[in-house]
């Protein structure tokens, strides 16, 4: 005998398809408004799981870029002012090559001197340049000048290393040693930019044909040296911005991949959402046509 | 020989039999849609015969004469076995419904993935320790790098005290039910009142079908509670084990014994509940593994952060993690320089590594086994429904049945007093037409 089917039972089976069928329609509808398929980690404990590490991946990588334009900015501030610094030093080669010449009188002399000795001055405060509030050729001693203006051409800094971290486990120093080239100025006598510049000034201004002489051979081959030096710092600051460029590019093509990653992990594929939510609404339209007609026909509507 | 009554008492006891069946056929209309309602029967037998004696006028042999029908009984429609089946099922549905709430409670405590979630706000923290590493001598980036700490280390605590809350709940939750005058006294009050009624009525040789489909219900209500097993003591009245003990007892006084302590696994909502509320439970089991991570998080920043701590050293468990440092405190480098960065940039390596991944790891677990307490919930749902189908494929009502009942007895009535009708015109012939001829 086939199985007896009683009122409640089909009322009762009725009822449980109809709220299956809305739970079903539900949970599609939340999908649709929220955009994501993954609400709760019982949704997809593993895609929940793929989803938190992605998102810290994204955070990450959010964070280096923002590392990698400040790192930028950094070099970009010291490459201005090196290129300042550079331009004096041809404005002190001009001066020095005029000033070797026998030609030049003593008060004309004179006054290169003071031009070289504003130019000494302009170099130290082009090494003052700030970013942010920090002098950036201070080493990590952010907060001092490194070089006192009309002071003595002492180096105030320190020797540290300001890093900028650009990706897991890399970072890059961002701080140039600007000491290798101005250098402790004449007390130090080290040959750097400072101590060359106070010399050709004292050599202008002396008079003696040893000066004149010094004038056209070593002070013209120090600063030379020095200008050398000046554009090896400038193509390391260059090569520093460019690996900068090259890793910004990278983390946005990395940041580009993890969000495709998290969208399909995370994200309802709102097509398909779309085809499945249409096809619940009328599988429930139809269920609830259907349980209409059964709950209410009986033996009952066909006996008088 | 028979009188020549004899037909009229038959056809009577048709006529009241057949109005009987109706009224049964009535009672199960009116509890058509009566949960735990048993469909009743009336279980109909021929009347004793009439024995016509020996040595009849034809064969000399005797015979036994129909005396109509009686009702010999009405009774419920039920199959036990399927009782058995659906309070087992039953049993684990309210272990699994208990579980499944306190699991969604729990993965709304974390609220995950989302924005504001613990792994978002860990994020932040390693970008806030990036920004001081960016800008070291800057007051502003240590003193958001502090806020970002103080907000993270509260919403550690927020989420430590909500999983307590749950594991609380459970135990409120047990305690309602158990408590003296809770449900489980509720229904074993009444359980023994019906036990009682019943052994009353079957003693007077009746079958109390109604107070045995409320006994039932009532078995059924306990099945979702804890473990239940039911034991006839043979005078129909029944001796119930609940979750580990003598829940009634028909030969004590009270009938009944509660509150008392249930076993160590009582199966069902109580079990569940025991176990939620219990530390081992899911709430509690989470919320030291949140300990953890906390103690991870403060170990491993407080070993960079050498020059004073970072988060207090004392507080290594979720509800007690505190950060200590203050702007002027944060460490940013090794030396005294202002601008150095590398303790700051050795704190953001820490991005990713072992804090992260656990807690990564604790987020999959809950989302793991709050999905396999769902899915089980959906299976003991289903298997509850199947046999609770069963169940009333067996006992329940229909009322197209019920309908062709009606008609069926309308019809044996109806019968029954034709009969009697033609009884009656036969009497009158007797009576009235007989010995009459040529007046």
């Amino acid at each position: 005998m086939s199985m007896r089917i009683t009122t409640l039972m089909s009322t009762r089976a009725t009822l449980r398809d109809l709220n299956d069928g809305f739970a079903r329609l539900n949970r599609l509808q939340g999908q649709l408004s929220s955009g994501k398929q993954i609400s709760r980690p019982s949704d997809d404990p593993y895609g929940t799981s793929r989803a938190l590490a992605l998102r810290g991946e994204l955070g990450g990588l959010d964070q280096f870029q923002r590392n990698v334009d400040d790192g930028t900015g950094w070099l970009n501030t010291c490459d201005t002012a090196l290129g300042q610094m550079s331009d004096v030093m041809g404005r002190v080669r001009e001066l020095l090559v005029q000033g070797g010449n026998d030609t030049a009188g003593p008060a004309e002399r004179s006054a290169m001197a003071d031009e070289i000795d504003q130019l000494a001055e302009s170099l130290k405060q082009e090494a003052d340049t700030q970013y942010g509030g920090r002098f950036v050729f201070s080493g990590t001693a952010t907060d001092t000048a490194p070089y006192a203006l009309g002071g003595a051409d002492r180096y105030q800094g320190d020797a540290g290393t300001i890093t900028r971290a650009i990706g897991p486990g890399v970072e890059i120093p961002i701080n140039t040693d600007i000491r290798a080239l101005l250098g402790d100025g004449q007390g130090a006598s080290d040959d750097k930019l400072l101590n060359t510049l106070r010399d050709i000034s004292d050599h202008l201004r002396g008079s003696t044909p040893a000066d004149a002489d010094a004038l056209r051979t070593t002070d013209l081959q120090r600063l030379d040296a020095n200008v050398d030096v000046l554009n090896g710092i400038r193509a390391d600051v260059g090569a520093r911005t460019n690996r900068l460029a090259v890793a910004g590019s990278r983390l946005s093509g990395l940041a580009l991949n993890s969000t495709r990653l998290l969208s399909d992990v995370e994200d309802a594929d709102m097509a398909q959402t779309i085809t499945q939510y249409t096809t619940q609404q009328a599988a429930y339209s139809a269920a609830l046509k259907a349980g209409a007609n059964i709950v209410q026909s009986s033996l009952l509507d066909f006996l008088h | 020989m028979t009188s020549a009554f004899f037909g009229l008492q038959t056809s009577l006891r048709g006529l009241l039999t057949q109005q009987q069946a109706l009224d049964v056929t009535g009672h199960n209309i009116a509890n058509a849609n009566t949960q735990g309602y048993s469909r009743q029967e009336a279980v109909l037998e021929p009347t004793r015969p009439y024995i016509i004696p020996a040595n009849s006028v034809n064969t000399g042999a005797g015979a036994q004469l129909g005396s109509g029908v009686d009702v010999a009984a009405i009774r419920r429609v039920r199959d036990q076995f399927l009782d058995l089946q659906y309070r087992a099922q039953q049993m684990s549905l309210g272990d699994a419904t208990a579980r499944t709430g306190s699991l969604d409670n729990i993965e709304g405590a974390f609220a995950e993935p989302s924005d504001d979630g613990l792994a978002a706000q860990l994020s932040r923290f390693w970008d806030a320790w990036s920004d001081v590493a960016n800008a070291p001598e800057n007051v502003g980036a240590r003193s958001a790098l502090v806020t970002t700490a103080q907000t993270l280390t509260t919403s550690f605590r927020t989420i430590s005290d909500q999983l307590t809350t749950v594991a609380q709940q459970a135990q409120d939750e047990f305690d309602a039910i158990t408590r003296a005058g809770g449900q489980v006294e509720n229904i074993a009050s009444e359980l023994a009142g019906l036990n009682r009624a019943i052994g009353d009525a079957v003693f007077r040789g009746q079958q109390p079908n109604d107070l045995m489909d409320r006994r039932d219900q009532l078995v059924d209500q306990l099945s979702q509670l804890a473990q239940v097993s039911v034991t006839d003591t043979g005078d129909a009245r029944w001796r119930i084990d609940f979750g580990g003990v003598t829940l009634i007892d028909p030969s004590t006084p009270a009938g009944y014994t509660w509150p008392q302590t249930l076993g160590a696994t009582p199966g069902g909502k109580l079990g569940a509940l025991q176990d939620l509320a219990s530390a081992t439970g899911p709430a509690l089991t989470y919320r030291t593994q949140l300990d953890a991570i906390a103690a991870d998080l403060v170990a491993s920043v407080n070993a960079l952060h050498t020059s004073t701590p970072f988060f207090d050293p004392a507080g290594t468990t979720a509800a007690t993690i505190a950060v200590v440092a203050t702007s002027a405190t944060v460490q940013t480098g090794s030396g005294r320089a202002s601008g150095e960065n590398d303790v700051a940039q050795a704190i953001t390596r820490l991005r990713g590594g072992s804090t992260d991944q656990l807690y990564q790891a604790l987020v999959a677990r809950i989302g793991t086994e709050s999905q396999a307490s769902v899915r089980a919930q959906s299976t003991a749902q289903s298997l509850v429904d199947a046999i609770d189908d069963r169940r009333q494929s067996v006992a329940g009502v229909s009322l197209d049945e019920e309908m062709t009942n009606l008609i069926r007895f309308q019809r044996g009535y109806q019968a029954s007093a034709r009969t009697m009708t033609t009884l009656d015109e036969m009497l009158d012939t007797l009576v009235n037409r007989t010995g009459r001829v040529g007046l």
